[in-house]
C-alpha cells in the first residue's frame, strides 16, 4: 500500500464526508426531513433500488432527506482517523473503510441533490445524464452476463487534448467496453472534450456522461450494484457478495485521466473495494496485486512517457493496458483477410498449376515456432513482415519463411507452447487458397494465385493467427503477435534456433515423468459410450485412445475449465510400483459412478485401468506364456489368447475393470512405466506385426533399457504365433525371457 | 462377489481343449465372468471347481427357451438393471392371447393375422413371437382344439393357459414339439404342473400376485421339485406397481443373486386396459422395465409396430450402435438435380440428417457410407470416413446414374477431406456443407448449389 | 417363509424441486424424488411428472391431419390454442415461437411478446416458453417474452453451448426458469449445468432437455442418457439433479411413422392409431427414465399418459 495515495484518500474521505455532514445539516433546513429523495436519469427513468450502494451494503431504503441520518452515521463509522505527518504506517484496510466512507458519502451528497432539483446536472446547455435507469440497467446486465459487453470503463477527469480523448472512446467502444464519463481536471472534463469533437453522447452509443465533479462518479458504483441485486441473485445488504460478484463478473475499472486530487483518490479507494482497478496516465504511485482486484490495483502510467509514435498510438496503448490490468478477454468477431476464412476450406488442395507461391517442402525452408515472452514484449495484433513479401517473387517460387508466433499471457505456461503450435496447421487450413502440412521445421504451405489475385499477403497469416488465438485460446493467451521471416540469412539463423527449441520440448516431455507431478488429469470423453469409464492420464502413460497426453490435457483444461479434463491431484501414494494414490482412487470412485473403487496405473493383474471403446491397442495375459500379448486395433486376426482384437474390446471395453486384460495407447509399451508390477517390457511376449514395425526404434530403445537388447526378436508376432501352443514353442526356441520371470499366477 | 475371468481361469483344467466351443480356456473364463455363459459348459470340470464356481459361474437370471424349431425364443440371463451398463441381450417375446372362447373361425382369423405379421425397420424383419392361448372356457376340448388350430396355422411359440392340470397335460402333449410354456402353477396346483413341466422338458410359469414372498415361495417349491426352467408371474398388470414390483425381483436377482427370483418376467399389460392406448402404454412400460414375456390382449399393426421398434430400441447394445445398410436413400422425392450428401452409417446420425433434410422440405439423396456405426468426427479420426471410402461409396452405388449434376456434399466436420476427396472424384465438386445437422435447410436454401 | 429384504439402494442425493408459476399465475413443482422413477420401495417421488401441451405462436404448416383436426381452428391463434390445451387438462403450456424462425416469418421480439401477452392472458396455467432454437434469434424474442412475463416465473430455453449466458441472465434478471438444452450427451448436459451456474443461475432455476428422440428415432440414447443422469444425481451429484422436460410429442410427430398417410405399409397398420400410439409409447418410456415434464401434442395422448400418471402414483 502506498503511503501518499493512503493518505489522500483518507484526506479526501474527511473532505467529501465533511460535506456530505453540511448538505445534510442545509437540507433538513431548506427541504425538511420529509422530501423525497428518488434517483432519475435525465429522460426519467428511476430505479426500485433507492440509493443503490447505501441499499446494497446497509439493506437501508433511503426515500427521504430523514433517512439519511442513518446512512451519514454509517459513512462518518467507517471513516478511519486522518494520518498524522510522521508515525503513521498505511494500512489497506483504513484506506478501503475510507473508500467506502466516501462513496456512501457522495450517494449521500447526490441523494440530497436530486431532493432539491440539482440533478441531472446541466452545463452550457448540456443536460448530463444522471444516474442509469433500471430498464437501461437490465438491458446491458444482460450484455454484461452473456459475455457480449465485458464491462464498463469509468473516465475521470480529462484527457491531453481533444483528439486523445476521443480515440479513447473510440478505442473502448472498439472493445465492446461501456464508457461513464465524469470530473474533471483543472476545470476540464471529458465531457466537453467530447462534445467539442462532435462525439454523440448518451444509451445509444453506449457512453453516458453522470456529471463533472468527482461525485457523480458514484452512478457508476450504483450501477454495478444494482447489477448484483438483478444477476447475482444479492440480497441487498449482503455487502461481502455485492463486492465479490463485481471483482469477479463485472470487468469494470477506472481511467484517471490528468491530475489526481484527494477526493479522486478517496473515490478511487471505494472502487477498488469492487474489484476495479485504476489506471493513471499520470505520474503516482503504482499499487501492486494485493488480492482486492484480480491483477494490480492501481498502475501509473504518464501519458507522455507511453511509447508510441504519436498520440494516437500512446492512447491505443493506455487502453490495451487497461484492458490487461482488468483481465477482459478480447474476442474477434470477423478475421479481416482478403480471402474467406472458415472450416470448408480446410481440405482445399492448391495443385501445381494453381501455385502462386510455396513455402517449404522438398528443398524449401520453413518453420513455425510459438513462444512465450513477458507481456511488455508483445504488442497484441502487430503483424511484421521481414524480408520480401510475396509479391517481390514470381510466380511458382519457393520462398523461404519462418512464422514465428510471440504470445503472453497471465496463464500462459511455456508446456502449452507446443500445444498452441501445433494448431498453426489447423488455423491456417480454414483460409481459401492456402494448403498447410506439418509442423515445426517440416512446414510446407501452398498458397494459391486465386488467392494471392485477391490480394493475400504475408501478413494475413499473421492476422489469421491472431484472431484465431484469441477466439480459441483467449483463456490462455492475453496477446499475440506475429512476425514473418522470409529474408533467408534470417530464417536459416532462426530455423536453427528454433530446432534447438524443439529438441529441448522433445527431451522436456521424454524428462518428464509421473513422480515429477502432483497432478495428473482425466478424460471423461467417452463417458457416452462407457458411462463408467474414466481415464486418468499421466505425463507417461498416453490416453488409451492415444489422441491425449498429459499436457494436451493440462491445456484442455485451462481452455475449458468445466470440460472433459480435470485435474486429479495424486494424494498419497499407497503403491508406488503398482501405481496406486489415494487422490486418484477417490477421483475414480467418484467419476465412474461408483463402479470402480480404486485402480492402478502401473499394473494389470491387480485393478488395472478401465476401458472404454477407442483404445488403440488391448493388452491380455497368455497364462501358458506367463506374459502379455499386446493386439493393435488395426490387426484383425486372431490371437493367442484365443481372441480377435474385436472380441477382446468386447470383453474389456464398456468401462469394465478386467484384471488380465486392458486396453491402452501405443506409446504406453515404450514407456518406463509399461505394466512396472509385473516386470514390464520383458513380459512381452506377443505384439502385432505392426506395432512392431511402427515402433521399431522406440521399442529398441525401450527393450535396451530393460537389459535385454534383442527383446524384439523373441517376442513372437501373428506370423509367428497364434495360438497358445505355437506361441510357447516360439517362446522356447527364443529363450524369451517371460519363461524364466516368477509366475504370473 | 462375483470372480474375476483370471480366478475363474484358475479354476478351469487349462487344456484350451474348445469343447466349449471358445479356442482357449482363458477365452472361455471371460465370458463366464461376463455371466453370459454358464460355467457348465465346460464338460471337464472338476467336482471341486464345480462347487467353488457355483454361484459366481451361474448367470443370476436363467436363460429360459422355449418355442419349436420354426421359432424359437430365448428370454432371461440378464445381467444388469440398465441398459447403458453393459446391454440387454434377451428381448422380451411378445405374445397375443387366444381364448378359447372364440369361435374357431375368429382364432384363425387372429393367428394369421399375428403368425404372418412382419415389419422391417433398419433393415431387420421384427415379427410376434407367438401365442397365449387361454383355457378361458373351462372345457378341455374346446381348449384342445384351439391349440391345434394355433399349431397347425402358425409356427411360432405358444404358452398354454390352464388351471387344470389334466387339461394342461394334454395341451402340452399335442404342442409338445413347440416346447410350449405352461402356465401356470399357483399355490393350489404347482405340483401336478410341475410334474407335467417336468415330463415334458417345458418353462413352467410360477403365478403368485399376493405380494412377492409368496411368489418366492413358490418359486422354490416348483424348483426343489425339479423345475429348472421357470417363468415368474407376480401379476403386475397396472402401472400401480409394475416397475416397483419389477425393479424389486431383478435387483434381487441380480445384487443379492437371489435364486427364487433369478428368473425372467411374464407380464399381462391389456388385462385392465379400457383402450388400445392404455394397453400399449402399460406394454411399453413392461418392455422398458423389465418385463420378459409381454402378452397382449389385442393385437393390430398399429399397436405391434411401435411394440416392436421400441423393444429394438431397448435392447439394442449401447456399445454397438445400429448401422444403417450402406447406400444410397431418397430423402422425400428427389430428382436427379436435387442436392446429394453423404454421411456416416451411424444409426443416430443418419435419423438426424434424413430427419433434418426432410424437415427443410428440399427433397435429396442421401449416401450413405459405411463407417461401423461410427458417427462423422469419430469415424473420420479413426479413418473409416475417409475420400477413398466415400469414393467407393459413390461408385458403389451408382451414385452418377442418379442425379443430373455432379456435386456431393460432404459434413461440415470433415470439410478437411475436400481435397482429397476432389481428388479420388475426378470431375466431380465437393461442397461442405454445415457443422451440424439441424442447419441443413438453411444450407439448401442459401448455400447450396449444384 | 422369512419377509424378504427389499433391495434399497442408499442413495444420497435427490432431484432439486424446480417450481414454475408466480406471481398470480398457477404453480407446479416437478422433481424432488429420492430414488427412481416409480420405485417406491427404496424413496418418495413427492411430485408427480407433469405434461404440457404445445402451442406454437403460428398456424403449422406440417402438421399431420390428426393434430389439426383435434385443435381445429385454435391452431390460427395462440391465445385461443392455449385456452384449449388448458381445458384438454394440460398441467402447463410449452410456447414454441416458431413465427420467430429465420425461414418461417422471421418475426422478432414484437411479435413475441404480443403472442407471448395472449398467451398469458389466456390462461394462468404455468408456462415455458421457447424460441425456434436458432441461437441469436432465442435471445432475440426471449429476452423480450422475459420482459413482459416478468415475475411469473415461466420456463424460457432453449439455452445451448450457444447462447446459454444471454437466456440465463435474462432469467436471473426476471426471476425465470432456463432449460438447457444439450445433444443427447451426460457428460455435456451436466458441463452446461455447471456453466449456467457459473453464471450465477440458481441451480434449482434450471431445467433439462437431454433432447428427446422419438421412438425409433434414437429413442434409446435420450433413454440411455436420462437413466445416467438420474443415476448421477441420487448419487449425489448437483450438477445431473436437475428435473428433465422431455419433447415426445413434437419428435414423434415429425417422424413419417406419425406423418405419412399416402404409401403406408400395411405392416404399419392404421394411420391415426399408430401416429397416437407412437407418440404415447414415446412418452412412456421417457417417463420410466426419469421424465419430469412431459411436452406433447395429441389431447388423446394427454388423457392416455395422465391415466397411466393417476395409476402410478
Amino acid at each position: 500500500m502506498s503511503r501518499y495515495i493512503a493518505t489522500a484518500a483518507i484526506r479526501g474521505a474527511h473532505k467529501v464526508v465533511r460535506q456530505a455532514e453540511e448538505l445534510y445539516a442545509d437540507a433538513l433546513k431548506t427541504v425538511g426531513p420529509d422530501a423525497k429523495i428518488q434517483f432519475k436519469d435525465k429522460g426519467g427513468g428511476g430505479t426500485a433500488y433507492w440509493l443503490p450502494v447505501i441499499y446494497g451494503f446497509t439493506g437501508q431504503k433511503v426515500e427521504t432527506i430523514g433517512d439519511l441520518k442513518k446512512s451519514l452515521e454509517h459513512a462518518k463509522g467507517l471513516l478511519p482517523p486522518l494520518p498524522g505527518e510522521h508515525v503513521w504506517l498505511p494500512y489497506l484496510g483504513e484506506t478501503l473503510d475510507a473508500g467506502m466512507a466516501t462513496l456512501f458519502a457522495e450517494e449521500i451528497i447526490e441523494g440530497i441533490r436530486f431532493a432539491k432539483g440539482q440533478q441531472p446536472e446541466t452545463r452550457n446547455g448540456f443536460t448530463f445524464n444522471g444516474p442509469i435507469n433500471d430498464v437501461q440497467m437490465r438491458g446491458w446486465g444482460i450484455q454484461m452476463v452473456d459475455g457480449r459487453m465485458p464491462g464498463f470503463a469509468a473516465l475521470l477527469g480529462a484527457a491531453k487534448n481533444n483528439e486523445v480523448a476521443v480515440k479513447i472512446v473510440r478505442e473502448l467502444q472498439s472493445k465492446g467496453q461501456l464508457v461513464f464519463l465524469s470530473s474533471s481536471s483543472n476545470g476540464r472534463s471529458i465531457v466537453d472534450q467530447l462534445l467539442e469533437s462532435g462525439v454523440q453522447l448518451g444509451y445509444d452509443t453506449f457512453t453516458v456522461p453522470f456529471g463533472t465533479d468527482t461525485i457523480s462518479t458514484i452512478y457508476a458504483l450504483g450501477y454495478a450494484s444494482r447489477a448484483t441485486f438483478s444477476f447475482g441473485g444479492v440480497t441487498p445488504g449482503d455487502f461481502r457478495r455485492v463486492l465479490l460478484y463485481n471483482k469477479f463478473r463485472c470487468f469494470a475499472f477506472a481511467l484517471a485521466l490528468g491530475p489526481m486530487d484527494d477526493v479522486k483518490w478517496a473515490t478511487g479507494a471505494g472502487a477498488i473495494s469492487y474489484g476495479f482497478p485504476a489506471v493513471c496516465d499520470t505520474a503516482v504511485p503504482n499499487i501492486l496485486p494485493t488480492g482486492i482486484t484480480q491483477y494490480e490495483h492501481v498502475v501509473s502510467m504518464p501519458f507522455d512517457d507511453i511509447p508510441g509514435r504519436d498520440d494516437m498510438e500512446r492512447a491505443e496503448r493506455l487502453v490495451q493496458r487497461c484492458i490487461e490490468v482488468r483481465g477482459i478477454k478480447i474476442k474477434i468477431a470477423t478475421i479481416k483477410i482478403p480471402v474467406a476464412y472458415g472450416p470448408a476450406f480446410e481440405g482445399e488442395v492448391v495443385r501445381r498449376a494453381d501455385l502462386q507461391s510455396e513455402f517449404g517442402g522438398k528443398g524449401g525452408m520453413c518453420f513455425e515456432w510459438l513462444t512465450t515472452r513477458p507481456p511488455e514484449e508483445v504488442e497484441d495484433g502487430k503483424v511484421t513482415v521481414v524480408g520480401p513479401d510475396i509479391d517481390k517473387f514470381e510466380v511458382g517460387a519457393k520462398i523461404p519463411l519462418g512464422i514465428v508466433i510471440e504470445v503472453s499471457g497471465r496463464k500462459m505456461q511455456k508446456d502449452f507452447e507446443p500445444v498452441l503450435e501445433r494448431q498453426v496447421h489447423h488455423f491456417l487450413n480454414g483460409a481459401e487458397g492456402l494448403q498447410h502440412q506439418g509442423q515445426r521445421d517440416i512446414t510446407w504451405i501452398r498458397l494459391s494465385k486465386n488467392a494471392y489475385a485477391k490480394g493475400f499477403r504475408l501478413r494475413h497469416i499473421g492476422d489469421i493467427l491472431h484472431g484465431v488465438y484469441h477466439n480459441q485460446f483467449g483463456a490462455i493467451v492475453d496477446k499475440i503477435q506475429v512476425t514473418l521471416y522470409t529474408e533467408p540469412k534470417k530464417v536459416q539463423e532462426l530455423i536453427e534456433k528454433a530446432r534447438g527449441i524443439y529438441k529441448e520440448r522433445n527431451d522436456r516431455i521424454a524428462g518428464l515423468t509421473d513422480e515429477a507431478v502432483d497432478t495428473y488429469y482425466s478424460c471423461s470423453l467417452c463417458q457416452s459410450f462407457a458411462p463408467t469409464h474414466i481415464c486418468v492420464i499421466n505425463p507417461e502413460r498416453v490416453g488409451l485412445c492415444g489422441a491425449y497426453s498429459w499436457l494436451d490435457c493440462k491445456a484442455s483444461f485451462e481452455i475449458n475449465p468445466t470440460g472433459p479434463n480435470q485435474p486429479v491431484k495424486k494424494g498419497p501414494c499407497i503403491d508406488q510400483t503398482k501405481g496406486e494414490w489415494e487422490g486418484v482412487n477417490k477421483f475414480v470412485y467418484e467419476h465412474s459412478q461408483m463402479k470402480v473403487d480404486r485402480f492402478t496405473v502401473y499394473s494389470v493383474m491387480d485393478s488395472p485401468m478401465t476401458t472404454c471403446g477407442c483404445c488403440e491397442c488391448v493388452l491380455a495375459l497368455i497364462p501358458e506364456a506367463n506374459g502379455f500379448m499386446v493386439v493393435s486395433r488395426e490387426d484383425y486376426s486372431m490371437t493367442p489368447s484365443g481372441m480377435t482384437f474385436t472380441t477382446l474390446m468386447g470383453t474389456v471395453g464398456g468401462g469394465l475393470q478386467t484384471p488380465g486384460m486392458m486396453g491402452h495407447g501405443k506409446y504406453y509399451i515404450t514407456s518406463k512405466k509399461f505394466i512396472l508390477t509385473e516386470g514390464g517390457i520383458k513380459r512381452l511376449v506377443w505384439l502385432s506385426k505392426n506395432l512392431k514395425e511402427e515402433l521399431g526404434e522406440e521399442l529398441k530403445a525401450a527393450a535396451e533399457a530393460a537389459g535385454v537388447p534383442d527383446l524384439l526378436d523373441r517376442i513372437a508376432d501373428g506370423t509367428s504365433a497364434t495360438t497358445p501352443d505355437e506361441l510357447v514353442a516360439f517362446l522356447q526356441q527364443k529363450q524369451h525371457p517371460a519363461l524364466e520371470m516368477p509366475p504370473l499366477l | 462377489m462375483a470372480l474375476t475371468g483370471i480366478e475363474i481361469y484358475k479354476y478351469l483344467p487349462k487344456t484350451n481343449c474348445k469343447k466349449c466351443n471358445f479356442p482357449t480356456c482363458l477365452a472361455f473364463a471371460m465370458k463366464v465372468a461376463a455371466r453370459v455363459v454358464d460355467i457348465t459348459a465346460c464338460p471337464d470340470l472338476s467336482a471341486q471347481s464345480k462347487a467353488a464356481l457355483e454361484s459366481a459361474g451361474r448367470p443370476p437370471i436363467r436363460l429360459v427357451k422355449f418355442g419349436g424349431d420354426t421359432h424359437k425364443v430365448e428370454v432371461g440371463n440378464e445381467t444388469v438393471m440398465f441398459r447403458h451398463e453393459k446391454t440387454f441381450y434377451h428381448p422380451p417375446a411378445i405374445m397375443v392371447r387366444i381364448k378359447d372362447t372364440a369361435s374357431k373361425e375368429d382364432i384363425a382369423k387372429l393367428v394369421d393375422e399375428v403368425g404372418g405379421y412382419q415389419v422391417e425397420r433398419v433393415g431387420m424383419k421384427l415379427t410376434m413371437d407367438g401365442f397365449a392361448v387361454e383355457n378361458a372356457s373351462k372345457d378341455q376340448a374346446r381348449f384342445l382344439e384351439a391349440v391345434e388350430t394355433v399349431l397347425a396355422k402358425s409356427g411360432l411359440a405358444v404358452a398354454l393357459m390352464s388351471d387344470n392340470p389334466a387339461t394342461m397335460d394334454a395341451a402340452v402333449a399335442k404342442a409338445a414339439a413347440r416346447k410350449p410354456v405352461v402356465y401356470a402353477a399357483t399355490k393350489e396346483n404347482w405340483s401336478g404342473m410341475a410334474d407335467i413341466a417336468k415330463k415334458h422338458s417345458c418353462p413352467l410359469v410360477v403365478r403368485d400376485s399376493s405380494g412377492l414372498e409368496n411368489l418366492v415361495a413358490l418359486s422354490e417349491k416348483v424348483a426343489q421339485a425339479g423345475i429348472e426352467d421357470i417363468i415368474l408371474d407376480p401379476g403386475v398388470d397396472s402401472f400401480k406397481s409394475s416397475i416397483d414390483s419389477l425393479t424389486e425381483i431383478r435387483r434381487l436377482a441380480l445384487k443379492k443373486n437371489f435364486r427364487p427370483l433369478g428368473f425372467p418376467v411374464m407380464t399381462f399389460p391389456g388385462v385392465q386396459a379400457k383402450t388400445t392406448e392404455e394397453e400399449a402404454a402399460l406394454a411399453a412400460e413392461q418392455i422398458s422395465k423389465y418385463s420378459s414375456v409381454v402378452v397382449l390382449e389385442h393385437f393390430s399393426p398399429a399397436l405391434a409396430y411401435p411394440l416392436l421398434t421400441l423393444r429394438l430400441n431397448i435392447y439394442t447394445d449401447p456399445q454397438k450402435p445400429i448401422q444403417m445398410a450402406a447406400g444410397i436413400y431418397e430423402v422425400g422425392a428427389p430428382k436427379p438435380d436435387s442436392p446429394l450428401c453423404i454421411t456416416t452409417n451411424f444409426s443416430l446420425t443418419y435419423f438426424s440428417v434424413a430427419g433434418e433434410i426432410e424437415a427443410s422440405g428440399v427433397p435429396s439423396w442421401l449416401l450413405i457410407c459405411d463407417t461401423e456405426g461410427l458417427s462423422v468426427l469419430t469415424a473420420w479420426a479413426a479413418g473409416k470416413f475417409d475420400a477413398e471410402r466415400i469414393a467407393k461409396a459413390v461408385k458403389q452405388f451408382n451414385v452418377a446414374d442418379k442425379i443430373s449434376h455432379k456435386s456431393i456434399v460432404l459434413p461440415g466436420k470433415v470439410a478437411v477431406l475436400r481435397g482429397e476427396l476432389e481428388e479420388e472424384l475426378s470431375g466431380w465438386k465437393v461442397l461442405v456443407g454445415p457443422m451440424e445437422a439441424m442447419d441443413v435447410g438453411g444450407y439448401f436454401k442459401k448455400t447450396w448449389k449444384p | 417363509m422369512a419377509p424378504l429384504e427389499a433391495p434399497v439402494e442408499k442413495w444420497t442425493g435427490k432431484i432439486r424441486e424446480l417450481k414454475l408459476g408466480s406471481g398470480g399465475r398457477k404453480t407446479i413443482t416437478v422433481g424432488g424424488g429420492t430414488t427412481l422413477p416409480f420405485v417406491k420401495f427404496e424413496g418418495a417421488q413427492p411430485h408427480r411428472p407433469a405434461i404440457a401441451i404445445e402451442v406454437q405462436d403460428k398456424e403449422p404448416t406440417d402438421w399431420s391431419e390428426f393434430l389439426v383436426s383435434a385443435w381445429g381452428d385454435a391452431l390460427k391463434n395462440p391465445g385461443a390454442w392455449a385456452k384449449k390445451a388448458a381445458e384438454f387438462g394440460a398441467d402447463l403450456l410449452y410456447i414454441r415461437l416458431a413465427s420467430a424462425h429465420p425461414e418461417a416469418s422471421n418475426t422478432g421480439a414484437a411479435q413475441a411478446k404480443k403472442s407471448a401477452s395472449e398467451v398469458l392472458s389466456a390462461v394462468d396455467l404455468p408456462v415455458i416458453f421457447v424460441g425456434p432454437d436458432v441461437a441469436e434469434k432465442d435471445n432475440e424474442v426471449l429476452v423480450a417474452v422475459s420482459d413482459v412475463a416478468k415475475g411469473q416465473r415461466v420456463g424460457l430455453g432453449n439455452c445451448v453451448e450457444k447462447n446459454y449466458k444471454t437466456i440465463a441472465a435474462t432469467c436471473m434478471a426476471d426471476g425465470h426458469v432456463a432449460i438447457a438444452k444439450t445433444p443427447i450427451e451426460i457428460n455435456l448436459a451436466k458441463q452446461l449445468n455447471i456453466l449456467l451456474s457459473d453464471v450465477g443461475l440458481s441451480p434449482d432455476s434450471i431445467l433439462m432437455d437431454p433432447t428427446t428422440g422419438a421412438l425409433g428415432y434414437g429413442l434409446e440414447y435420450t433413454y440411455s442418457v436420462m437413466e445416467r443422469l438420474r443415476l448421477a444425481a441420487l448419487m449425489g451429484d448437483g450438477m445431473t439433479s436437475m428435473p428433465m422436460i422431455c419433447t415426445a410429442g413434437e419428435e414423434s410427430w415429425r417422424q413419417k411413422e406419425s406423418k405419412a398417410t399416402l404409401d403406408v405399409p400395411q405392416a404399419w397398420g392404421d394411420n391415426q392409431e399408430r401416429s397416437l400410439i407412437w407418440e404415447n409409447v414415446t412418452a412412456i418410456s421417457l417417463l420410466a427414465a426419469g421424465a419430469d415434464i412431459l411436452v406433447l401434442r395429441h389431447p388423446k395422448t394427454v388423457v392416455t399418459v395422465k391415466a397411466a400418471l393417476d395409476k402410478s402414483f
